[in-house]
């Protein structure tokens, strides 16, 4: 072995080898150990190795904090097959109306809309908005499938209009899992083709039936040939639960007001819809950055300003932009969509643009809220939303339209800001406490 | 006659990983069915890991301790709601686990509450009142003065809230249940001493410490070669060494695997009288074969900046030169996350236009017969407990060349060549000479199968635990046989 070192060449060696001092005793023993080629047993008993307190340690890159690009892409993908899942329902409207009669596709549209967005908030919360999302479906393919029998049988069993509900569902669904597996693009023209056929007098519970069959036979391509090794688990089965309640409460915001016409009014309440569901969209995609930009927005604010207030933090910031997106793509489409409907019958009521956006905030808040682990407070939230406006619609006479969904989602949208502020003013707890312990 | 139990903790090794530290739990646990063993594995969340190992009859899973991942942790839902939580507990932690001279004692109030209220963590470590006592504490800490330690790091608002994270894993780990046993047994002076140290608490049974690799050294070691920030690697050694001196306070009994363990501990504050080093072991050949003298050097191991295969290609590059017909092969693949190492030693191997002279062979197993197969065994790793690869080489009669960390020198004394870690120099002299000295390489294998025999068999080690096992739950063994 090389001879005894002496303690002021052991500390060259450890500077030398970790191009800084050490940051303690132990370390430079275990450097010296590892690459000086010393015994333990002599780097032990070395003292003096340790640096001069006034000596700071070099400052090192910072680590990079994870993006989460393929969960933005996830929530973009679901969006879209959202939007395209509205559009289809403003298009297929008319057709179906005519051919099944209007209060069946009320009906099935006042059963299937709440379970789609359950079921979708479920999925995204279990395998959807997760790394490898669709992977994980695969692997509990088996449950999945027996759910998914379950639920078809449950719906198919529905008097008068099950079948369409089962399918409206299915379609609906299966569009959130193929848009995340990349296959959105495939899901519109699969759509658009069914409103063609529907258009071109096709029947329409045929032409649904096949374009449902389509799409079932497409989630099970897209889930039996998701490759790659799946290293993240599955989320919470209970917090998936959670997320589909919530989502069911937002879904049933949607047809709790009867003033919207579901079924009645053709082509427009859908379309009245589209403004907010693309603002809710960019809104969202913004908001997607939180988990990782608020940690980033952090970087570099030193240790003793972690417990204090930034009422301009990272965090308020992102949401803001959200919101400004959200407002502002809605406010603009829906102008647009007023100035088209001229042309059209019934879409140019202020009311259902503004019910429809109110709703868009509350559902952002909410799904802040789930994000942030406090799912029973975004299940009260959405579920106080809801009687408001089962209230109001049950009892006040002859409201304007959308009267009933605007006051329930400004209702949601105050009992969800109040606590989301006190959170968002200290950045720093919020990230230590509500982000980062799940 | 009842037998009695053993609670053994062991961290992201038995049963869900092979490697040395899980041949030897299975050793252990496969070797001495007189007791009744109980595996607790922690492991990290993500996929539940399968099973690699499969226990004896006398043995059994005793749960299993998920961390990073989603689950909750068991809660009694009015109860726990009743009780506001402990919002000081964070604070608590950073002191007891990060502080320079932590407390014991409080460290050990504040484990064992977890453990008693496992329904109030996640309330707890998401109040907003634990986050500013816990800054505050964290920023004393940083104020410790002593003459071992430099100047912290400037820590910013997310490494502290990392921090908050991982202590908010620790009191998880420390609230999972454990079974009524006789003895614990915690394989490493970390993680999995954390069930081990609150059950020892609650209910005074003894705990023993089998340390394979120093838990501290690892975790230095670590964050030197980590490309982690000042504050990243700070916070990372400092929790590494207060679970490690957590361990080390609480244990009746540690046994490493080598004397060169023993160093650290005593330095770090264990009373020698209550270390027993417990030599690793293996079953030596039946009979010696003749070296098949046609210049063969073998390594079995990861690719692994930890085995330094930089170093070992320096060495071959300098071997060959000196011996033409010298051959080197490497067997085994690289570590899981150290691909880029792996590619890097590729390209160095290109460099040095090694080509067929070194080969990386993949993953074997057989690793006796290419130790069999081998004129030399070269080890070049900068950290080593005892090396299952030397004491192979050993019990096949062959002549190691390696380095001097850990239990190397301790295994090898006079029966190998040993030299300083990163001198490539040294290290293909020994080989050269050793290729160029065939006689003398057969001497020193015949001396090395003969240490084996005498110090590092695996009915050693066991009866080593059999006896010291039976010693800390009062077991007779006469008796029992």
């Amino acid at each position: 072995m090389r001879p005894a070192l002496s303690s002021e060449r052991a500390g060259g060696l450890v500077h030398a080898r970790l191009g800084r001092p050490a940051q303690d005793l132990l370390e430079a023993v275990v450097v010296l150990e590892a690459w000086g080629g010393v015994p333990s047993e002599s780097a032990l008993a070395l003292d003096g190795v340790a640096p001069p307190r006034s000596a700071a340690p070099s400052p090192a890159p910072a680590r990079p904090i994870e993006r989460e690009d393929e969960q933005r892409e996830g929530i973009v993908a679901e969006g879209i097959a959202l939007l395209v899942a509205i559009i289809a329902v403003a298009a297929w409207a008319g057709p179906l109306s005519r051919q099944l009669g209007t209060a069946a596709l009320e009906h099935a549209l006042h059963v299937a809309l709440p379970l789609t967005v359950a079921l979708q908030w479920m999925l995204r919360s279990r395998y959807l908005g997760r790394r490898g999302g669709v992977r994980q479906l695969a692997e509990e393919r088996v449950a999945v499938l027996l759910l998914t029998l379950g639920v078809g049988g449950a719906l198919i069993a529905i008097p008068g209009a099950g079948p369409l509900v089962a399918l409206f569902v299915l379609i609906w669904v299966g569009g959130a899992v193929l848009a995340r597996r990349g296959w959105g693009l495939g899901y519109a023209a699969l759509v658009a083709g069914a409103a063609a056929a529907l258009a071109s007098g096709a029947p329409a519970q045929a032409s649904l039936a096949a374009l449902g069959a389509i799409v079932a036979a497409a989630c099970v391509l897209a889930v039996a040939s998701s490759g790659g090794p799946v290293e993240e688990a599955p989320g919470r089965i209970g917090r998936a639960l959670m997320a589909g309640a919530i989502g069911g409460l937002i879904g049933g915001l949607l047809i709790g007001d009867s003033s919207l016409g579901w079924g009645v009014h053709g082509a427009f309440p859908g379309l009245a819809l589209a403004p907010s569901v693309i603002g809710s969209l960019w809104g969202g995609y913004h908001l997607w950055q939180f988990h990782a930009a608020v940690p980033r927005g952090l970087r570099g604010v030193p240790l003793a300003l972690a417990s204090d207030a930034i009422p301009r933090g990272p965090a308020a910031q992102i949401l803001i932009g959200a919101l400004a997106r959200l407002i502002g793509i809605t406010t603009l489409l829906s102008l647009a969509v007023i100035a088209a409907g001229r042309w059209t019958d019934g879409t140019d009521h202020l009311g259902l643009f503004v019910a429809f956006g109110s709703a868009a905030l509350l559902s952002l808040f909410v799904s802040l809220h789930e994000s942030l682990g406090y799912a029973r407070w975004a299940l009260l939230v959405a579920a106080v939303s809801l009687a408001v406006e089962l209230a109001l619609d049950r009892w006040v006479l002859a409201p304007p339209p959308g009267l009933a969904l605007s006051t329930a989602g400004a209702v949601g949208t105050l009992l969800a800001v109040a606590p989301l502020v006190r959170q968002l003013r200290s950045p720093g707890r919020m990230l230590a406490t509500a982000l980062w312990i799940k | 006659m009842t037998r009695p139990s053993i609670l053994l903790t062991t961290e992201a090794t038995y049963p869900y990983a092979v490697g040395g530290v899980s041949s030897w739990c299975h050793l252990v646990v496969g070797g001495l069915p007189e007791f009744a063993w109980y595996v607790l594995p922690i492991h990290a969340g993500g996929r539940r890991p399968r099973q690699l190992f499969e226990l004896p009859a006398h043995a059994s899973l005793a749960g299993r301790i998920e961390v990073w991942g989603e689950q909750l942790p068991r809660r009694r839902w009015i109860r726990d709601r009743l009780r506001g939580g402990r919002p000081s507990l964070p604070a608590e932690l950073v002191r007891a686990l990060i502080g320079w001279r932590p407390d014991h004692e409080e460290l050990l109030d504040a484990l064992v509450w977890c453990r008693r209220h496992p329904g109030e963590l996640r309330a707890t470590f998401r109040s907003v009142q634990a986050w500013r006592p816990f800054v505050q504490a964290l920023r004393e800490v940083l104020d410790e003065r002593h003459p071992e330690l430099a100047a912290p790091p400037e820590l910013d608002t997310v490494d502290a809230a990392r921090l908050y994270q991982q202590l908010y894993w620790v009191a998880r780990t420390a609230a999972a249940p454990t079974p009524r046993v006789d003895l614990l047994h915690t394989t490493a002076a970390g993680w999995a001493a954390v069930p081990a140290i609150v059950h020892r608490e609650l209910h005074g049974t003894p705990l023993l410490l089998t340390e394979h690799g120093v838990y501290v050294r690892e975790a230095y070691l670590a964050a030197a070669r980590s490309r982690a920030s000042a504050a990243e690697r700070f916070l990372a050694t400092r929790l590494g060494r207060g679970l490690c001196l957590a361990a080390y306070a609480s244990a009746d009994v540690i046994s490493p695997v080598t004397g060169a363990n023993a160093h650290w501990e005593r330095k770090l504050g264990v009373p020698p009288e209550r270390i027993r080093v417990i030599h690793n072991g293996i079953e030596p050949s039946g009979e010696l074969t003749a070296a098949p003298r046609v210049g063969k050097v073998v390594t079995v191991g990861r690719i692994d900046p930890l085995k330094d295969v930089q170093t070992m290609l320096h060495v071959a590059a300098e071997v060959t030169r000196q011996l033409p017909a010298a051959r080197f092969e490497y067997w085994g693949p690289p570590t899981k996350g150290q691909e880029a190492y792996a590619q890097a030693c590729e390209e160095l191997h290109r460099r040095l236009g090694l080509g067929d002279r070194f080969r990386f062979m993949g993953t074997t197993a057989e690793p006796l017969a290419v130790m069999r197969d081998a004129d030399v065994v070269l080890m070049t790793s900068i950290s080593e407990g005892l090396p299952m690869a030397v004491l192979e080489a050993m019990a096949q009669g062959r002549p190691v060349v390696a380095t001097g960390v850990g239990g190397v020198p301790e295994v090898l004394r006079g029966c190998g060549i040993v030299v300083p870690s990163g001198d490539v120099a040294r290290l293909a002299t020994g080989v050269a000479t050793l290729l160029r000295n065939p006689v003398f390489a057969e001497r020193l294998g015949r001396r090395a199968y003969a240490r084996v025999r005498e110090r590092y068999t695996q009915r050693r080690c066991v009866e080593g635990y059999r006896t010291l096992l039976a010693e800390l739950t009062d077991h007779d063994l006469a008796a029992a046989a």
